[in-house]
């Protein structure tokens, strides 16, 4: 990229300064639908979650979905910049921001699902251990706790990751603002100079982070996969679930990075900046995860069918052709036969428009395959005389809706106060290398007369 | 704090610059911890951004990992013997599950540290604007200079600076 | 506790007596249809053949109060949990309503209470001062009575003396017009419900996933299927 710094400081802080209307109504737009999530959420506090189409057997429905699903996307970005971190590949400079930002949000979100499926709210506190004067701590056997503590670890990591390279950008904000901005940004960046030995403790922590933060990544979605593994349900109590969670939260997680940064580039412009290189390396790796995926899937299925045990069976076959046959076969095309052959050919894999078109159904296959792990296994449980079945309700719909607009309400409201692309880093990227050894100062000083 | 500064339009007359300074700093009265450097990028290739880059960060980071996983242990099994219960069969302190805990809180512990070792180290937050600073190093320009420099070895050093190719030379804090 | 599916015959009077006897909500018609209805034991009915030639098998089913119970281990807040005679006790007060324990049982005898509890007129009058009872958003089960079960070990107490095998039953135990159920101490070999247990036509249910429940039923006799074959 032939760009001059100033040049790249003014393409990507415009969207800091300048809104057009279109900004405001779909900022308006979201937020109404946030709104309505709200609303439905307080009902169903008043009124109980009875207003959910929650029921017996099934207790777990769109909420947990939703919390998987999420927490899923949220692995799109900090494994997937951190990833590319570790194997210092360059592509990765104008993405890593994106892909950061979209794990707090999608993080956050999906956090809030355990709280809005309990059935006392206002008492979720006790699942924090702190010494109480109930004199009771919580239960560590238990695999909320688990999560309690992986979904705090990652949230802190990620946010932390996000925000360590973004100081040197609020740092330059604040150099070239005036006004309020220059206050918010000043105090925002924390006082940052660009010294050697920040610059070099900055990236020293970055690679610290990177490292640290995969661990974390991959045990958070373990644990959730173990939310359902541990308990003997038929079609939950398997090993096979961490591994094969772990790849559909990234495989989810690269869709929605793709999705959001086409948008992104389409809406600030930043056309010369994320180009179809980077849509095609994500494309590729989108690939990858598609495979994976329905290597799980049928190692899953085969394994399930071969060992023939009734109880299984009866999950089994409700998916393969019983009543949740047609979502079942809906998300084997979205996430494999749609998406696989688009990706899998270089001339559609290299325009942006065709990885949006792959990815989209993938966000939806993600969704549908939670759901599917979820509510077929709890409806046909060990004994015949409790099957049943789950309906959602307009609260659940609400919020779910709610919750795709509260991620693009907040990712709106990101673009505006964040640079999207990590400036410093984008620079780096083209800076100028030593030509040859530094010349000796005491020849230059010679020279001069 | 005073100082003295040369602006440079690229690394290389920043290096140049860089190189000078040292070379001059005994005679004319300045220590080398004195020499300034600030730039908006990082430039790990040359010379003067490879200034301070000694840190035990690493090692502290796993120290922090270490404690933060033993005391998830400790706390975990203190939390399952102050409250002894038995559930689901299993033994009163439950090992494998407690290493998940144990495992989650020596990252938390490690990333922790890193946090702080980072704030700590790179001086941040530091709000109060004293420190030699110039918004043109945004634009892309490099700053080399001295703090505090001696009185009398003012004019030298500014011709100094420009000699080395300083678009502007200017004074902080005067 | 020992069922003998051989005696049961599906009248539900221990379904209608447990309600009255633990305060259990009638959920009313719409809940009950979309699956919510509570019942902490309830007859589950198998048919086997073609009409009209059909057979019909009742179970029924309380908690099985499991030895290794998965609902346990899984509750986050300890509202799950075994208390020190054996028995999976649910302590409503600490619940949250995460809903993991009644994933977790196979047998799916823990009951959600999806709204606050109301009971059709004149059930309302009839409360059991002895059992609290259960708010919103709270999971509750069969507790094998354990209100009579301390009344009994109180008055044991107090006239200083072990208690007596049968001295006392739970409510679907004493309502049994058929006498399909014996309730007991395991712990004492001697009792009714230890001889029971051990008896060639028992089983647990689901034994294979190793929750070792406290309940045995008893098979129906080889005789009485040759009889209608």
């Amino acid at each position: 990229m032939d760009k001059t710094p100033e040049q790249i400081n003014q393409d990507l802080l415009r969207p800091l300064y300048h809104a057009s209307w279109r900004f405001y109504a779909a900022a308006a737009i979201l937020s109404a639908l946030v709104l309505a999530a709200f609303y439905a959420w307080g009902y169903q506090i008043y009124n109980g979650i009875g207003v959910s189409g929650l029921d017996r057997p099934v207790f777990w429905g769109f909420y947990i979905t939703n919390f998987v699903f999420w927490i899923g996307i949220s692995h799109a970005g900090t494994l997937i910049s951190a990833i590319l971190r570790v194997s210092n590949a360059t592509w990765r400079r104008p993405v890593t921001r994106c892909a950061e930002a979209i794990t707090v949000f999608a993080l956050s979100i999906g956090a809030m699902f355990p709280l809005v499926h309990l059935g006392r709210p206002w008492l979720f506190f006790w699942l924090i251990p702190y010494p109480s004067e109930r004199g009771i701590w919580p239960q560590f056997r238990s695999p909320l706790l688990w999560d309690f503590f992986a979904i705090n670890t990652y949230l802190i990591g990620s946010t932390t990751f996000l925000l360590l390279p973004s100081f040197p950008d609020f740092a330059l904000i604040r150099d070239r603002a005036s006004g309020w901005r220059k206050k918010v940004y000043g105090i925002v960046s924390l006082g940052w100079r660009g010294t050697p030995k920040q610059w070099h403790r900055l990236e020293m922590a970055m690679r610290i982070m990177a490292v640290a933060i995969i661990p974390v990544a991959v045990s958070v979605h373990t644990i959730v996969s173990w939310d359902f593994a541990m308990a003997p349900v038929p079609g939950w109590h398997s090993t096979i679930f961490g591994p094969y969670f772990v790849a559909g939260a990234i495989f989810s997680g690269i869709a929605a990075l793709i999705i959001a940064m086409a948008l992104l580039r389409k809406l600030l412009h930043l056309e010369e900046y994320l180009q179809p290189i980077h849509f095609e390396n994500l494309g590729k790796l989108l690939l990858v995860m598609s495979l994976l995926w329905f290597y799980f899937v049928f190692a899953e299925r085969l394994t399930t069918w071969y060992g023939n045990f009734p109880s299984e069976m009866a999950v089994f076959w409700v998916t393969q052709s019983g009543r949740y046959s047609k979502l079942f076969w809906t998300m084997v095309f979205c996430n494999f036969i749609i998406p696989a052959p688009i990706l899998a050919i270089k001339n559609l894999r290299t325009k942006i428009g065709w990885t949006v078109v792959a990815s989209i159904p993938i966000v939806v296959g993600m969704w549908l395959e939670r759901f599917l792990i979820i509510v077929p296994a709890l409806s046909h449980k060990y004994l015949p005389y409790t099957y049943g079945t789950y309906k959602p309700t307009w609260v659940e719909i609400t919020i779910t809706v709610g919750t795709f607009a509260g991620m693009g309400l907040l990712f709106l409201l990101f673009s505006r106060v964040f640079p999207i692309i990590s400036i410093w880093e984008l620079k780096l990227g083209g800076q100028k290398k030593p030509e040859a050894a530094p010349a000796l100062a005491s020849q230059e000083v010679a020279a001069e007369p | 704090m005073k100082a003295i500064y040369g602006l440079y339009p690229d690394p290389e007359s920043a290096q140049r610059a860089l190189n000078l300074l040292e070379r001059a700093g005994s005679d004319l009265g300045f220590k080398d911890r004195d020499i300034a450097v600030l730039s908006g990028e990082p430039y790990e290739e040359y010379g003067f951004g490879q200034r301070d880059h000694k840190t035990r960060m690493p090692w502290l980071a796993a120290l922090g990992g270490v404690v933060g996983g033993l005391s998830g242990w400790w706390f975990v099994s203190f939390a399952q013997k102050s409250y002894p219960m038995i559930s689901g069969g299993m033994q009163l302190v439950t090992k494998w599950p407690d290493g998940i805990i144990t495992y989650e809180l020596t990252m938390l512990g490690a990333i922790l540290t890193t946090l702080f070792t980072l704030l700590i180290t790179a001086r941040i937050p530091d709000w109060s604007g004293r420190k030699l600073y110039d918004p043109a190093i945004s634009n892309g320009k490099i700053l080399i200079g001295v703090t505090n420099p001696p009185e009398m070895a003012r004019e030298e050093l500014e011709k100094r600076l420009r000699a080395a190719g300083a678009e502007v030379v200017k004074n902080f804090g005067n | 506790m020992v069922i003998d599916e051989d005696r049961c015959t599906g009248c539900e009077a221990c379904v209608a007596a447990c309600h009255a006897e633990n305060n259990i909500a009638t959920v009313g018609d719409d809940q009950a249809a979309r699956g919510r209805a509570m019942h902490w034991i309830r007859v589950e009915r198998y048919y086997e053949g073609d009409f009209p030639n059909i057979k019909v098998k009742y179970r029924p089913v309380p908690c099985q109060q499991c030895s290794d119970a998965p609902c346990e281990p899984v509750c986050p807040t300890y509202a799950s949990y075994h208390n020190p005679e054996g028995l999976n006790a649910q302590i409503y007060n600490r619940c949250i309503g995460t809903r993991y324990c009644a994933n977790a049982c196979p047998y799916l005898v823990r009951f959600f209470n999806f709204f606050n509890p109301v009971w059709d007129k004149p059930l309302d009058l009839q409360f059991n001062p002895d059992v609290s009872v259960r708010s919103v958003g709270i999971m509750e089960k069969c507790t094998f009575c354990i209100q009579r079960i301390k009344a009994a070990e109180i008055k044991a107490q107090a006239e200083k003396r072990p208690l007596k095998d049968g001295e006392f039953n739970p409510a679907c135990v004493q309502s049994c017009p058929a006498e399909a159920m014996v309730f007991g101490d395991l712990n004492d070999p001697e009792s009714k419900v230890s001889r029971l247990s051990r008896s060639n036509r028992g089983s647990t249910l689901l034994s294979e996933l190793g929750t070792h429940p406290k309940v045995t039923y008893l098979k129906r006799d080889t005789w009485h299927n040759g009889q209608n074959a």
